[in-house]
């Protein structure tokens, strides 16, 4: 990996953890507080791509593993690799990789604005919760030992959570892609 | 010094960024001036090697820059921007960052890092944050973690741009007192007006090359 | 950023690292594959006294473990509503005890010592060629480096749009902060290679 690659998935994590830090962001007229961090992993997809974004999320999983504080909350260490909510942790990393993939793909210079918004919506989507809802529920109903009918259920208390922030990140994505692109477009 | 370039260029892509050159610094002291974009920047960048010559070569002690592992071990290089040098959080580790990997025992190592800030007078940066120093001392964390794997050359390249006028007196005072072959690019005339060579640039090309009053002069009439 | 480490002198303390993450899924394991409510029970209690050996004063230990107890109640109320009840206190224990291990593990194993485990299991993939050990420490010592930055960086744009009478919106704010932070990469990765740190990489 070449240097610039490694200081640009270090400074992303980097950025991953300051969301878990930082205040909760507030979307539309009504005024929704979504917590950044989730957000912060759809975004390392699009803007970086497939494999520096899911290296961004796995130096995240290696902070918190080296026993830092760095989950939204002060969560981290080993209570936090173990707990019933670990799934989407390690869920994470395949949620940004597919998210990137599809970005590099779906997405190039000469589309619209309208078209390359779109597309990283879908990529967002796609990988952050089509992709990342599965680890998370089968880990959760393994670990809370319920069925995996009743941990599926109770996951789609979040789903509208995480459309929303499928749709920040699609406009983020798309503004910096105008202001500094960093995807690796292929055809 | 040694530092040798013969027909050496540089361009990117088809614009030229710096022609041809023949010299040789042989000097304690070097300094580099000229307007933004003039060149200089690149001319400093192919000294340590960051920037490969695209026609022609630059020796440094002998040493082909485009071979990178050997020649960049004998050249320093501080930026511009302070708080991008230090990548550690604390100073200390930072310095024993750049040591790792020649074969030095933790305690060699340790050895090196204190002698490096007492050199400066900087042992109270050790426990420091990075993100807690000013830009002075940023670039005196920075100067240590460079010096420690003790190259004879030391590029600055406008070390004093981003700092308040208490920092420039620190960083221009630490710059004075160095042993090593010092070469400075900058805008801050004074750092290099007591400098024996002054290479002054101009739209890539070397419009002067003479004492540092000289180029000085020079450099005004070119700036006008 | 404080690590979650804390001072002592436990047997915990002294042993090495890998053997308590060892024994960590050890134990997952066995709680997890077993159904028996006495077992749990007892392991639970074995594992109240492990992490209470560790010395904090009982103040700041149950403090840490707050965040953790609210999520196992609320999976508790959870699988107590879906399941049987003798289930559902089984997932009460088993999470209880794996929890209190994992959080005494937290407690007495340093950042550094974490760090040197994770750089020896990478090692040995460093001949696939796409990881070196190294650079997982370099990873690691950048964020910390840079997290208080971005901070600082995400309050000065909060405060430029302040000035200006913007609300904050994520694109307004999320954006400027990556690519301003991302900008630096540059700057940072030829700092790294002008002090030939990761000399082993072309």
């Amino acid at each position: 990996m070449s240097t610039r690659d490694l200081v640009l998935t270090a400074l992303f994590a980097a950025i991953i953890v300051a969301l878990g830090l930082l205040p909760p962001i507030y979307v539309g007229i009504v005024a929704v507080p979504i917590t950044a961090q989730s957000l912060g992993v759809m975004m390392a997809g699009v803007v970086l791509g497939a494999k520096r974004g899911s290296i961004a999320v796995l130096i995240v999983i290696a902070l918190v593993a080296m026993n830092l504080p760095v989950l939204s909350g002060g969560r981290g260490g080993m209570t936090a690799l173990v707990a019933p909510t670990s799934g989407f942790l390690y869920g994470w990393v395949f949620a940004a990789f597919v998210t990137g993939f599809l970005s590099e793909r779906l997405v190039n210079a000469n589309q619209s604005g309208l078209v390359q918004t779109v597309s990283f919506f879908l990529a967002a989507v796609i990988g952050g919760i089509f992709v990342l809802y599965p680890f998370g529920i089968v880990f959760a109903a393994i670990v809370a030992d319920v069925t995996l009918q009743k941990a599926f259920l109770g996951s789609f208390f979040y789903i509208p959570g995480d459309v929303i922030k499928a749709f920040v990140a699609a406009l983020v994505g798309r503004a910096v892609m105008v202001g500094y692109p960093l995807l690796p477009v292929r055809i | 010094m040694d530092i040798r370039f013969e027909s050496a260029g540089a361009s990117f892509g088809p614009r030229v960024a710096v022609e041809p050159l023949t010299l040789s610094l042989t000097e304690n002291r070097l300094g580099v001036i000229g307007l933004n974009g003039s060149g200089k920047t690149t001319f400093a960048r192919m000294i340590n090697g960051l920037m490969k010559p695209t026609t022609g070569k630059v020796l440094v002690n002998g040493r082909d820059t485009r071979d990178e592992k050997t020649a960049l071990a004998d050249v320093g290089f501080i930026f511009q921007l302070p708080q991008n040098q230090i990548i550690l959080p604390i100073v200390k580790d930072d310095i024993a960052f750049g040591l790792k990997g020649r074969g030095l025992t933790k305690a060699e190592i340790d050895r090196k890092v204190e002698l490096v800030l007492a050199r400066f007078n900087a042992k109270e940066l050790a426990a420091r944050r990075a993100h807690e120093l000013s830009g002075g001392e940023l670039q005196i964390a920075a100067l240590c973690s460079v010096l420690a794997t003790g190259p004879d050359i030391l590029i600055l390249d406008e070390p004093t741009n981003q700092l308040d006028l208490r920092n420039r007196a620190l960083v221009q005072k630490t710059i004075d007192g160095l042993e090593e072959n010092v070469v400075v690019i900058t805008h801050d005339l004074e750092l290099i007006s007591g400098f024996e060579r002054v290479l002054l640039f101009h739209e890539g090309k070397l419009a002067a090359d003479a004492p540092a009053a000289q180029a000085i002069a020079r450099y005004k009439e070119l700036a006008a | 950023m404080q690590s979650l480490y804390v001072e002592g002198n436990s047997a915990l303390h002294r042993i090495s690292p890998r053997a308590k993450i060892f024994a960590l899924f050890l134990l997952g394991f066995v709680l997890f594959l077993s159904n028996n409510l006495l077992l749990l029970a007892v392991v639970m209690l074995l594992t109240v006294l492990i992490y209470r050996s560790v010395g904090m004063p009982l103040k700041e230990s149950a403090g840490r473990l707050k965040p953790i107890f609210l999520t196992i109640a609320f999976v508790a109320f959870v699988t107590l509503i879906v399941n049987p009840w003798h289930q559902a206190f089984a997932t009460l224990l088993r999470l209880t005890g794996l929890m209190l291990f994992a959080a005494a593990v937290t407690a007495t194993t340093t950042i550094a010592q974490f760090m040197d485990e994770i750089t020896t299991l990478v090692r040995p993939l460093e001949r696939t060629g796409w990881v070196r050990a190294d650079d997982v420490g370099l990873a690691v010592g950048l964020v910390l480096r840079f997290v208080p930055e971005i901070i600082a960086r995400y309050h000065a744009i909060s405060e430029a749009h302040a000035a200006r009478g913007l609300k904050l919106r994520p694109t307004t704010i999320l954006t400027p902060l990556i690519i301003l932070t991302l900008r630096d990469a540059d700057n940072v990765a030829a700092a790294i290679d002008a002090r030939g740190i990761r000399r082993h990489v072309s």
